[in-house]
């Protein structure tokens, strides 16, 4: 424990959120690069949102499941107690 | 610039208070360095403000519609069709960076990266409304007051407006920013767009007023691997030890040779002007982002002393050492061949891009059909986009098996500059001349007022098979 609290709070939100959001926006950008939010709808029907607000949405699920992994790989850092 | 010595009491003070991650006051330079960063800060910050407000041909000069799925830039227009160019230019950004950081270490970070523009242009406006970095210091330490309320209440009110004006312009960048203040001045704005405003105004706020070189320190990579960027001919900054050491105060006109002293005379205002809060005298640290204000503020107690400048300043290591020092070397040269040829090779693809698409959609409800006089018919669904800045007329012809009978056929197809039409056709051949269940055929649109303007794309002709 003494070793995880060197390391500071910012840092640690960080280390989290910020490549997550990176990897996301990089995502974000190909994904609607080869799609567009309304021709997949226009297929599929959906609620009525502009393609700021499917680019925005999209952009927001990615950076989720980015951070989610982001949050895992933290977890798994630390050292198992082997007792 | 006086009453220096008194302050370094002061710092120590704060320091302790600040255990955690101590808030650094940079002290205000002046000088060369400070000048140009001066100077390209100021003109940063005027393409961003100013940049979507420039016009070309009655448009937005530089717009990337991402509404539209369209990027403007001066004469082009970008399809998403055209995202290798995209790809292209960030890969020629980042040689371009290395190329720069081998040769003179971060400007990037000094001059030129966002972090570096909005926290001077936040510092600047810190110092306009708290004064000085004596000032600062003392007034964080008192406690709270009416007087100290209202200073801060100032300071955090002016850069929350200058946020949120970074955050409408960085929206005008990619949606039409004339109709985005028509919206803004009648509350009409969308709800993204509105989100994106405060989320970037936030951001801003956030990075450029509290977190400072955290961000450099933590959050950006480029930080971390500088090293593996830099050589032993790399323009860097650092503290020439072998001048300046042992460091000490002196008495003034005293000959500090003879009394066995070295040039430092340890007033720690490179310390105090650093943005990253470090010490250069320390050496080569990864905080260090280049920004050249301790070799200015060290310059100038130089010149007061009447000692030799560049105690501190810009040098590679080779000089430093009374080494030879090489401009090309292997590195240099790579990055340099890799950013012409790749640079030549997007101009040339650009230049002769075709402003024209053609996709060809086959009917997916039917597969063919048969008509009353025996002809096998297909279906298609033409998606024409005509990618240039005027209204064409397009002639279609298709070939590839003998015989082939383009039903409707017209005077010529209306597409606008920037539009895509989906053009539905109906196209019949003899059963005999399909030798297979599917048979490639070719569709050729040609721009008919201009000749250079044609593409061709294949589809799959099907139908039945009696051999
Ligand atoms: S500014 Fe120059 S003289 Fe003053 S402490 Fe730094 S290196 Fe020494
Ligand atoms: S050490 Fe000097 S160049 Fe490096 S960040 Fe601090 S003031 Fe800037």
């Amino acid at each position: 424990m003494s070793e995880d609290n060197k390391v500071p709070t910012v840092q640690r939100f960080v280390a989290i959120l910020w490549p997550s959001f990176v990897v996301s926006g990089i995502a974000t950008i190909l994904f609607f690069t080869a799609f567009d939010p309304i021709e997949i709808i226009g297929c599929v029907g959906g609620w009525d949102v502009s393609r700021m607000g499917y680019y925005s949405i999209g952009f927001f699920l990615f950076w989720l499941l980015t951070s989610l992994n982001s949050v895992l790989t933290c977890y798994f850092l630390k050292p198992c107690a082997i007792k | 610039m006086t009453e220096k010595n008194t302050q370094n009491v002061e710092i120590t003070a704060v320091e302790e208070v600040y255990a955690k991650r101590k808030k650094i006051y940079p002290r205000q330079v002046t000088g060369l360095f400070a000048s140009l960063r001066f100077s390209g800060v100021l003109s940063l910050l005027g393409l961003y403000y100013l940049g979507p407000l420039m016009q070309w041909n009655g448009r937005q000069a530089i717009l990337f519609d991402l509404p539209a799925r369209k990027f403007y830039i001066f004469e082009w227009i970008f399809w998403p069709q055209d995202f290798i160019y995209l790809a292209a230019l960030l890969i020629i950004a980042a040689i371009a960076l290395f190329l720069v950081t081998a040769l003179a270490g971060r400007v990037w970070c000094g001059y030129a990266c966002p972090q570096t523009v909005w926290t001077e242009a936040f510092l600047w406006i810190e110092r306009k409304v708290e004064g000085s970095r004596a000032k600062q210091i003392k007034l964080d330490k008192k406690g709270w007051s009416w007087g100290k309320f209202r200073i801060k209440f100032t300071k955090h009110f002016i850069w929350i407006t200058f946020s949120l004006l970074t955050g409408f312009v960085f929206v005008g960048w990619f949606t039409p920013i004339t109709e985005l203040t028509a919206r803004t001045l009648s509350f009409e704005l969308g709800p993204w767009e509105a989100f994106w405003i405060f989320f970037y105004g936030f951001a801003t706020y956030g990075n450029a007023g509290w977190m400072r070189e955290q961000v450099c320190m933590y959050m950006c990579p480029y930080a971390r691997f500088q090293s593996a960027m830099f050589d032993k001919n790399t323009l860097v900054i650092s503290y020439d030890e072998e001048r300046g050491e042992p460091r000490g105060p002196r008495k003034k006109g005293s000959d500090y040779q003879t009394d066995g002293k070295g040039a430092c005379v340890d007033c720690s205002l490179c310390v105090q002007v650093c943005p990253t809060g470090i010490d250069i005298r320390d050496g080569l640290q990864y905080q260090c982002i280049g920004c050249a204000a301790c070799v200015d503020v060290c310059n100038e107690v130089m010149d007061k002393m009447g000692y030799q400048r560049n105690l501190v300043s810009y040098t590679t290591e080779n000089a430093l050492h009374g080494k030879k020092e090489s401009f090309f070397r292997p590195r240099v040269l790579i990055y340099i061949i890799l950013l012409s040829v790749i640079s030549v090779a997007l101009f040339t693809s650009i230049a002769q891009r075709v402003p024209l698409g053609l996709d060809v959609i086959r009917d997916r409800s039917s597969l063919y059909r048969e008509t009353d006089d025996g002809m096998i018919e297909n279906v298609y669904t033409l998606k024409i986009m005509n990618m240039d800045l005027k209204p064409h007329r397009y002639s279609l012809a298709v070939g590839g098996i003998d015989g082939l009978i383009l039903k409707k056929q017209n005077k010529g197809i209306h597409v606008d500059s920037g539009a895509v039409l989906n053009y539905p056709v109906r196209i019949q051949a003899e059963a005999d001349k399909l030798n297979a269940a599917s048979t490639e055929l070719m569709f050729y649109l040609n721009a008919i007022d201009d000749d250079a303007l044609s593409v061709a794309k294949e589809g799959r002709f099907l139908g039945p098979v009696y051999k």
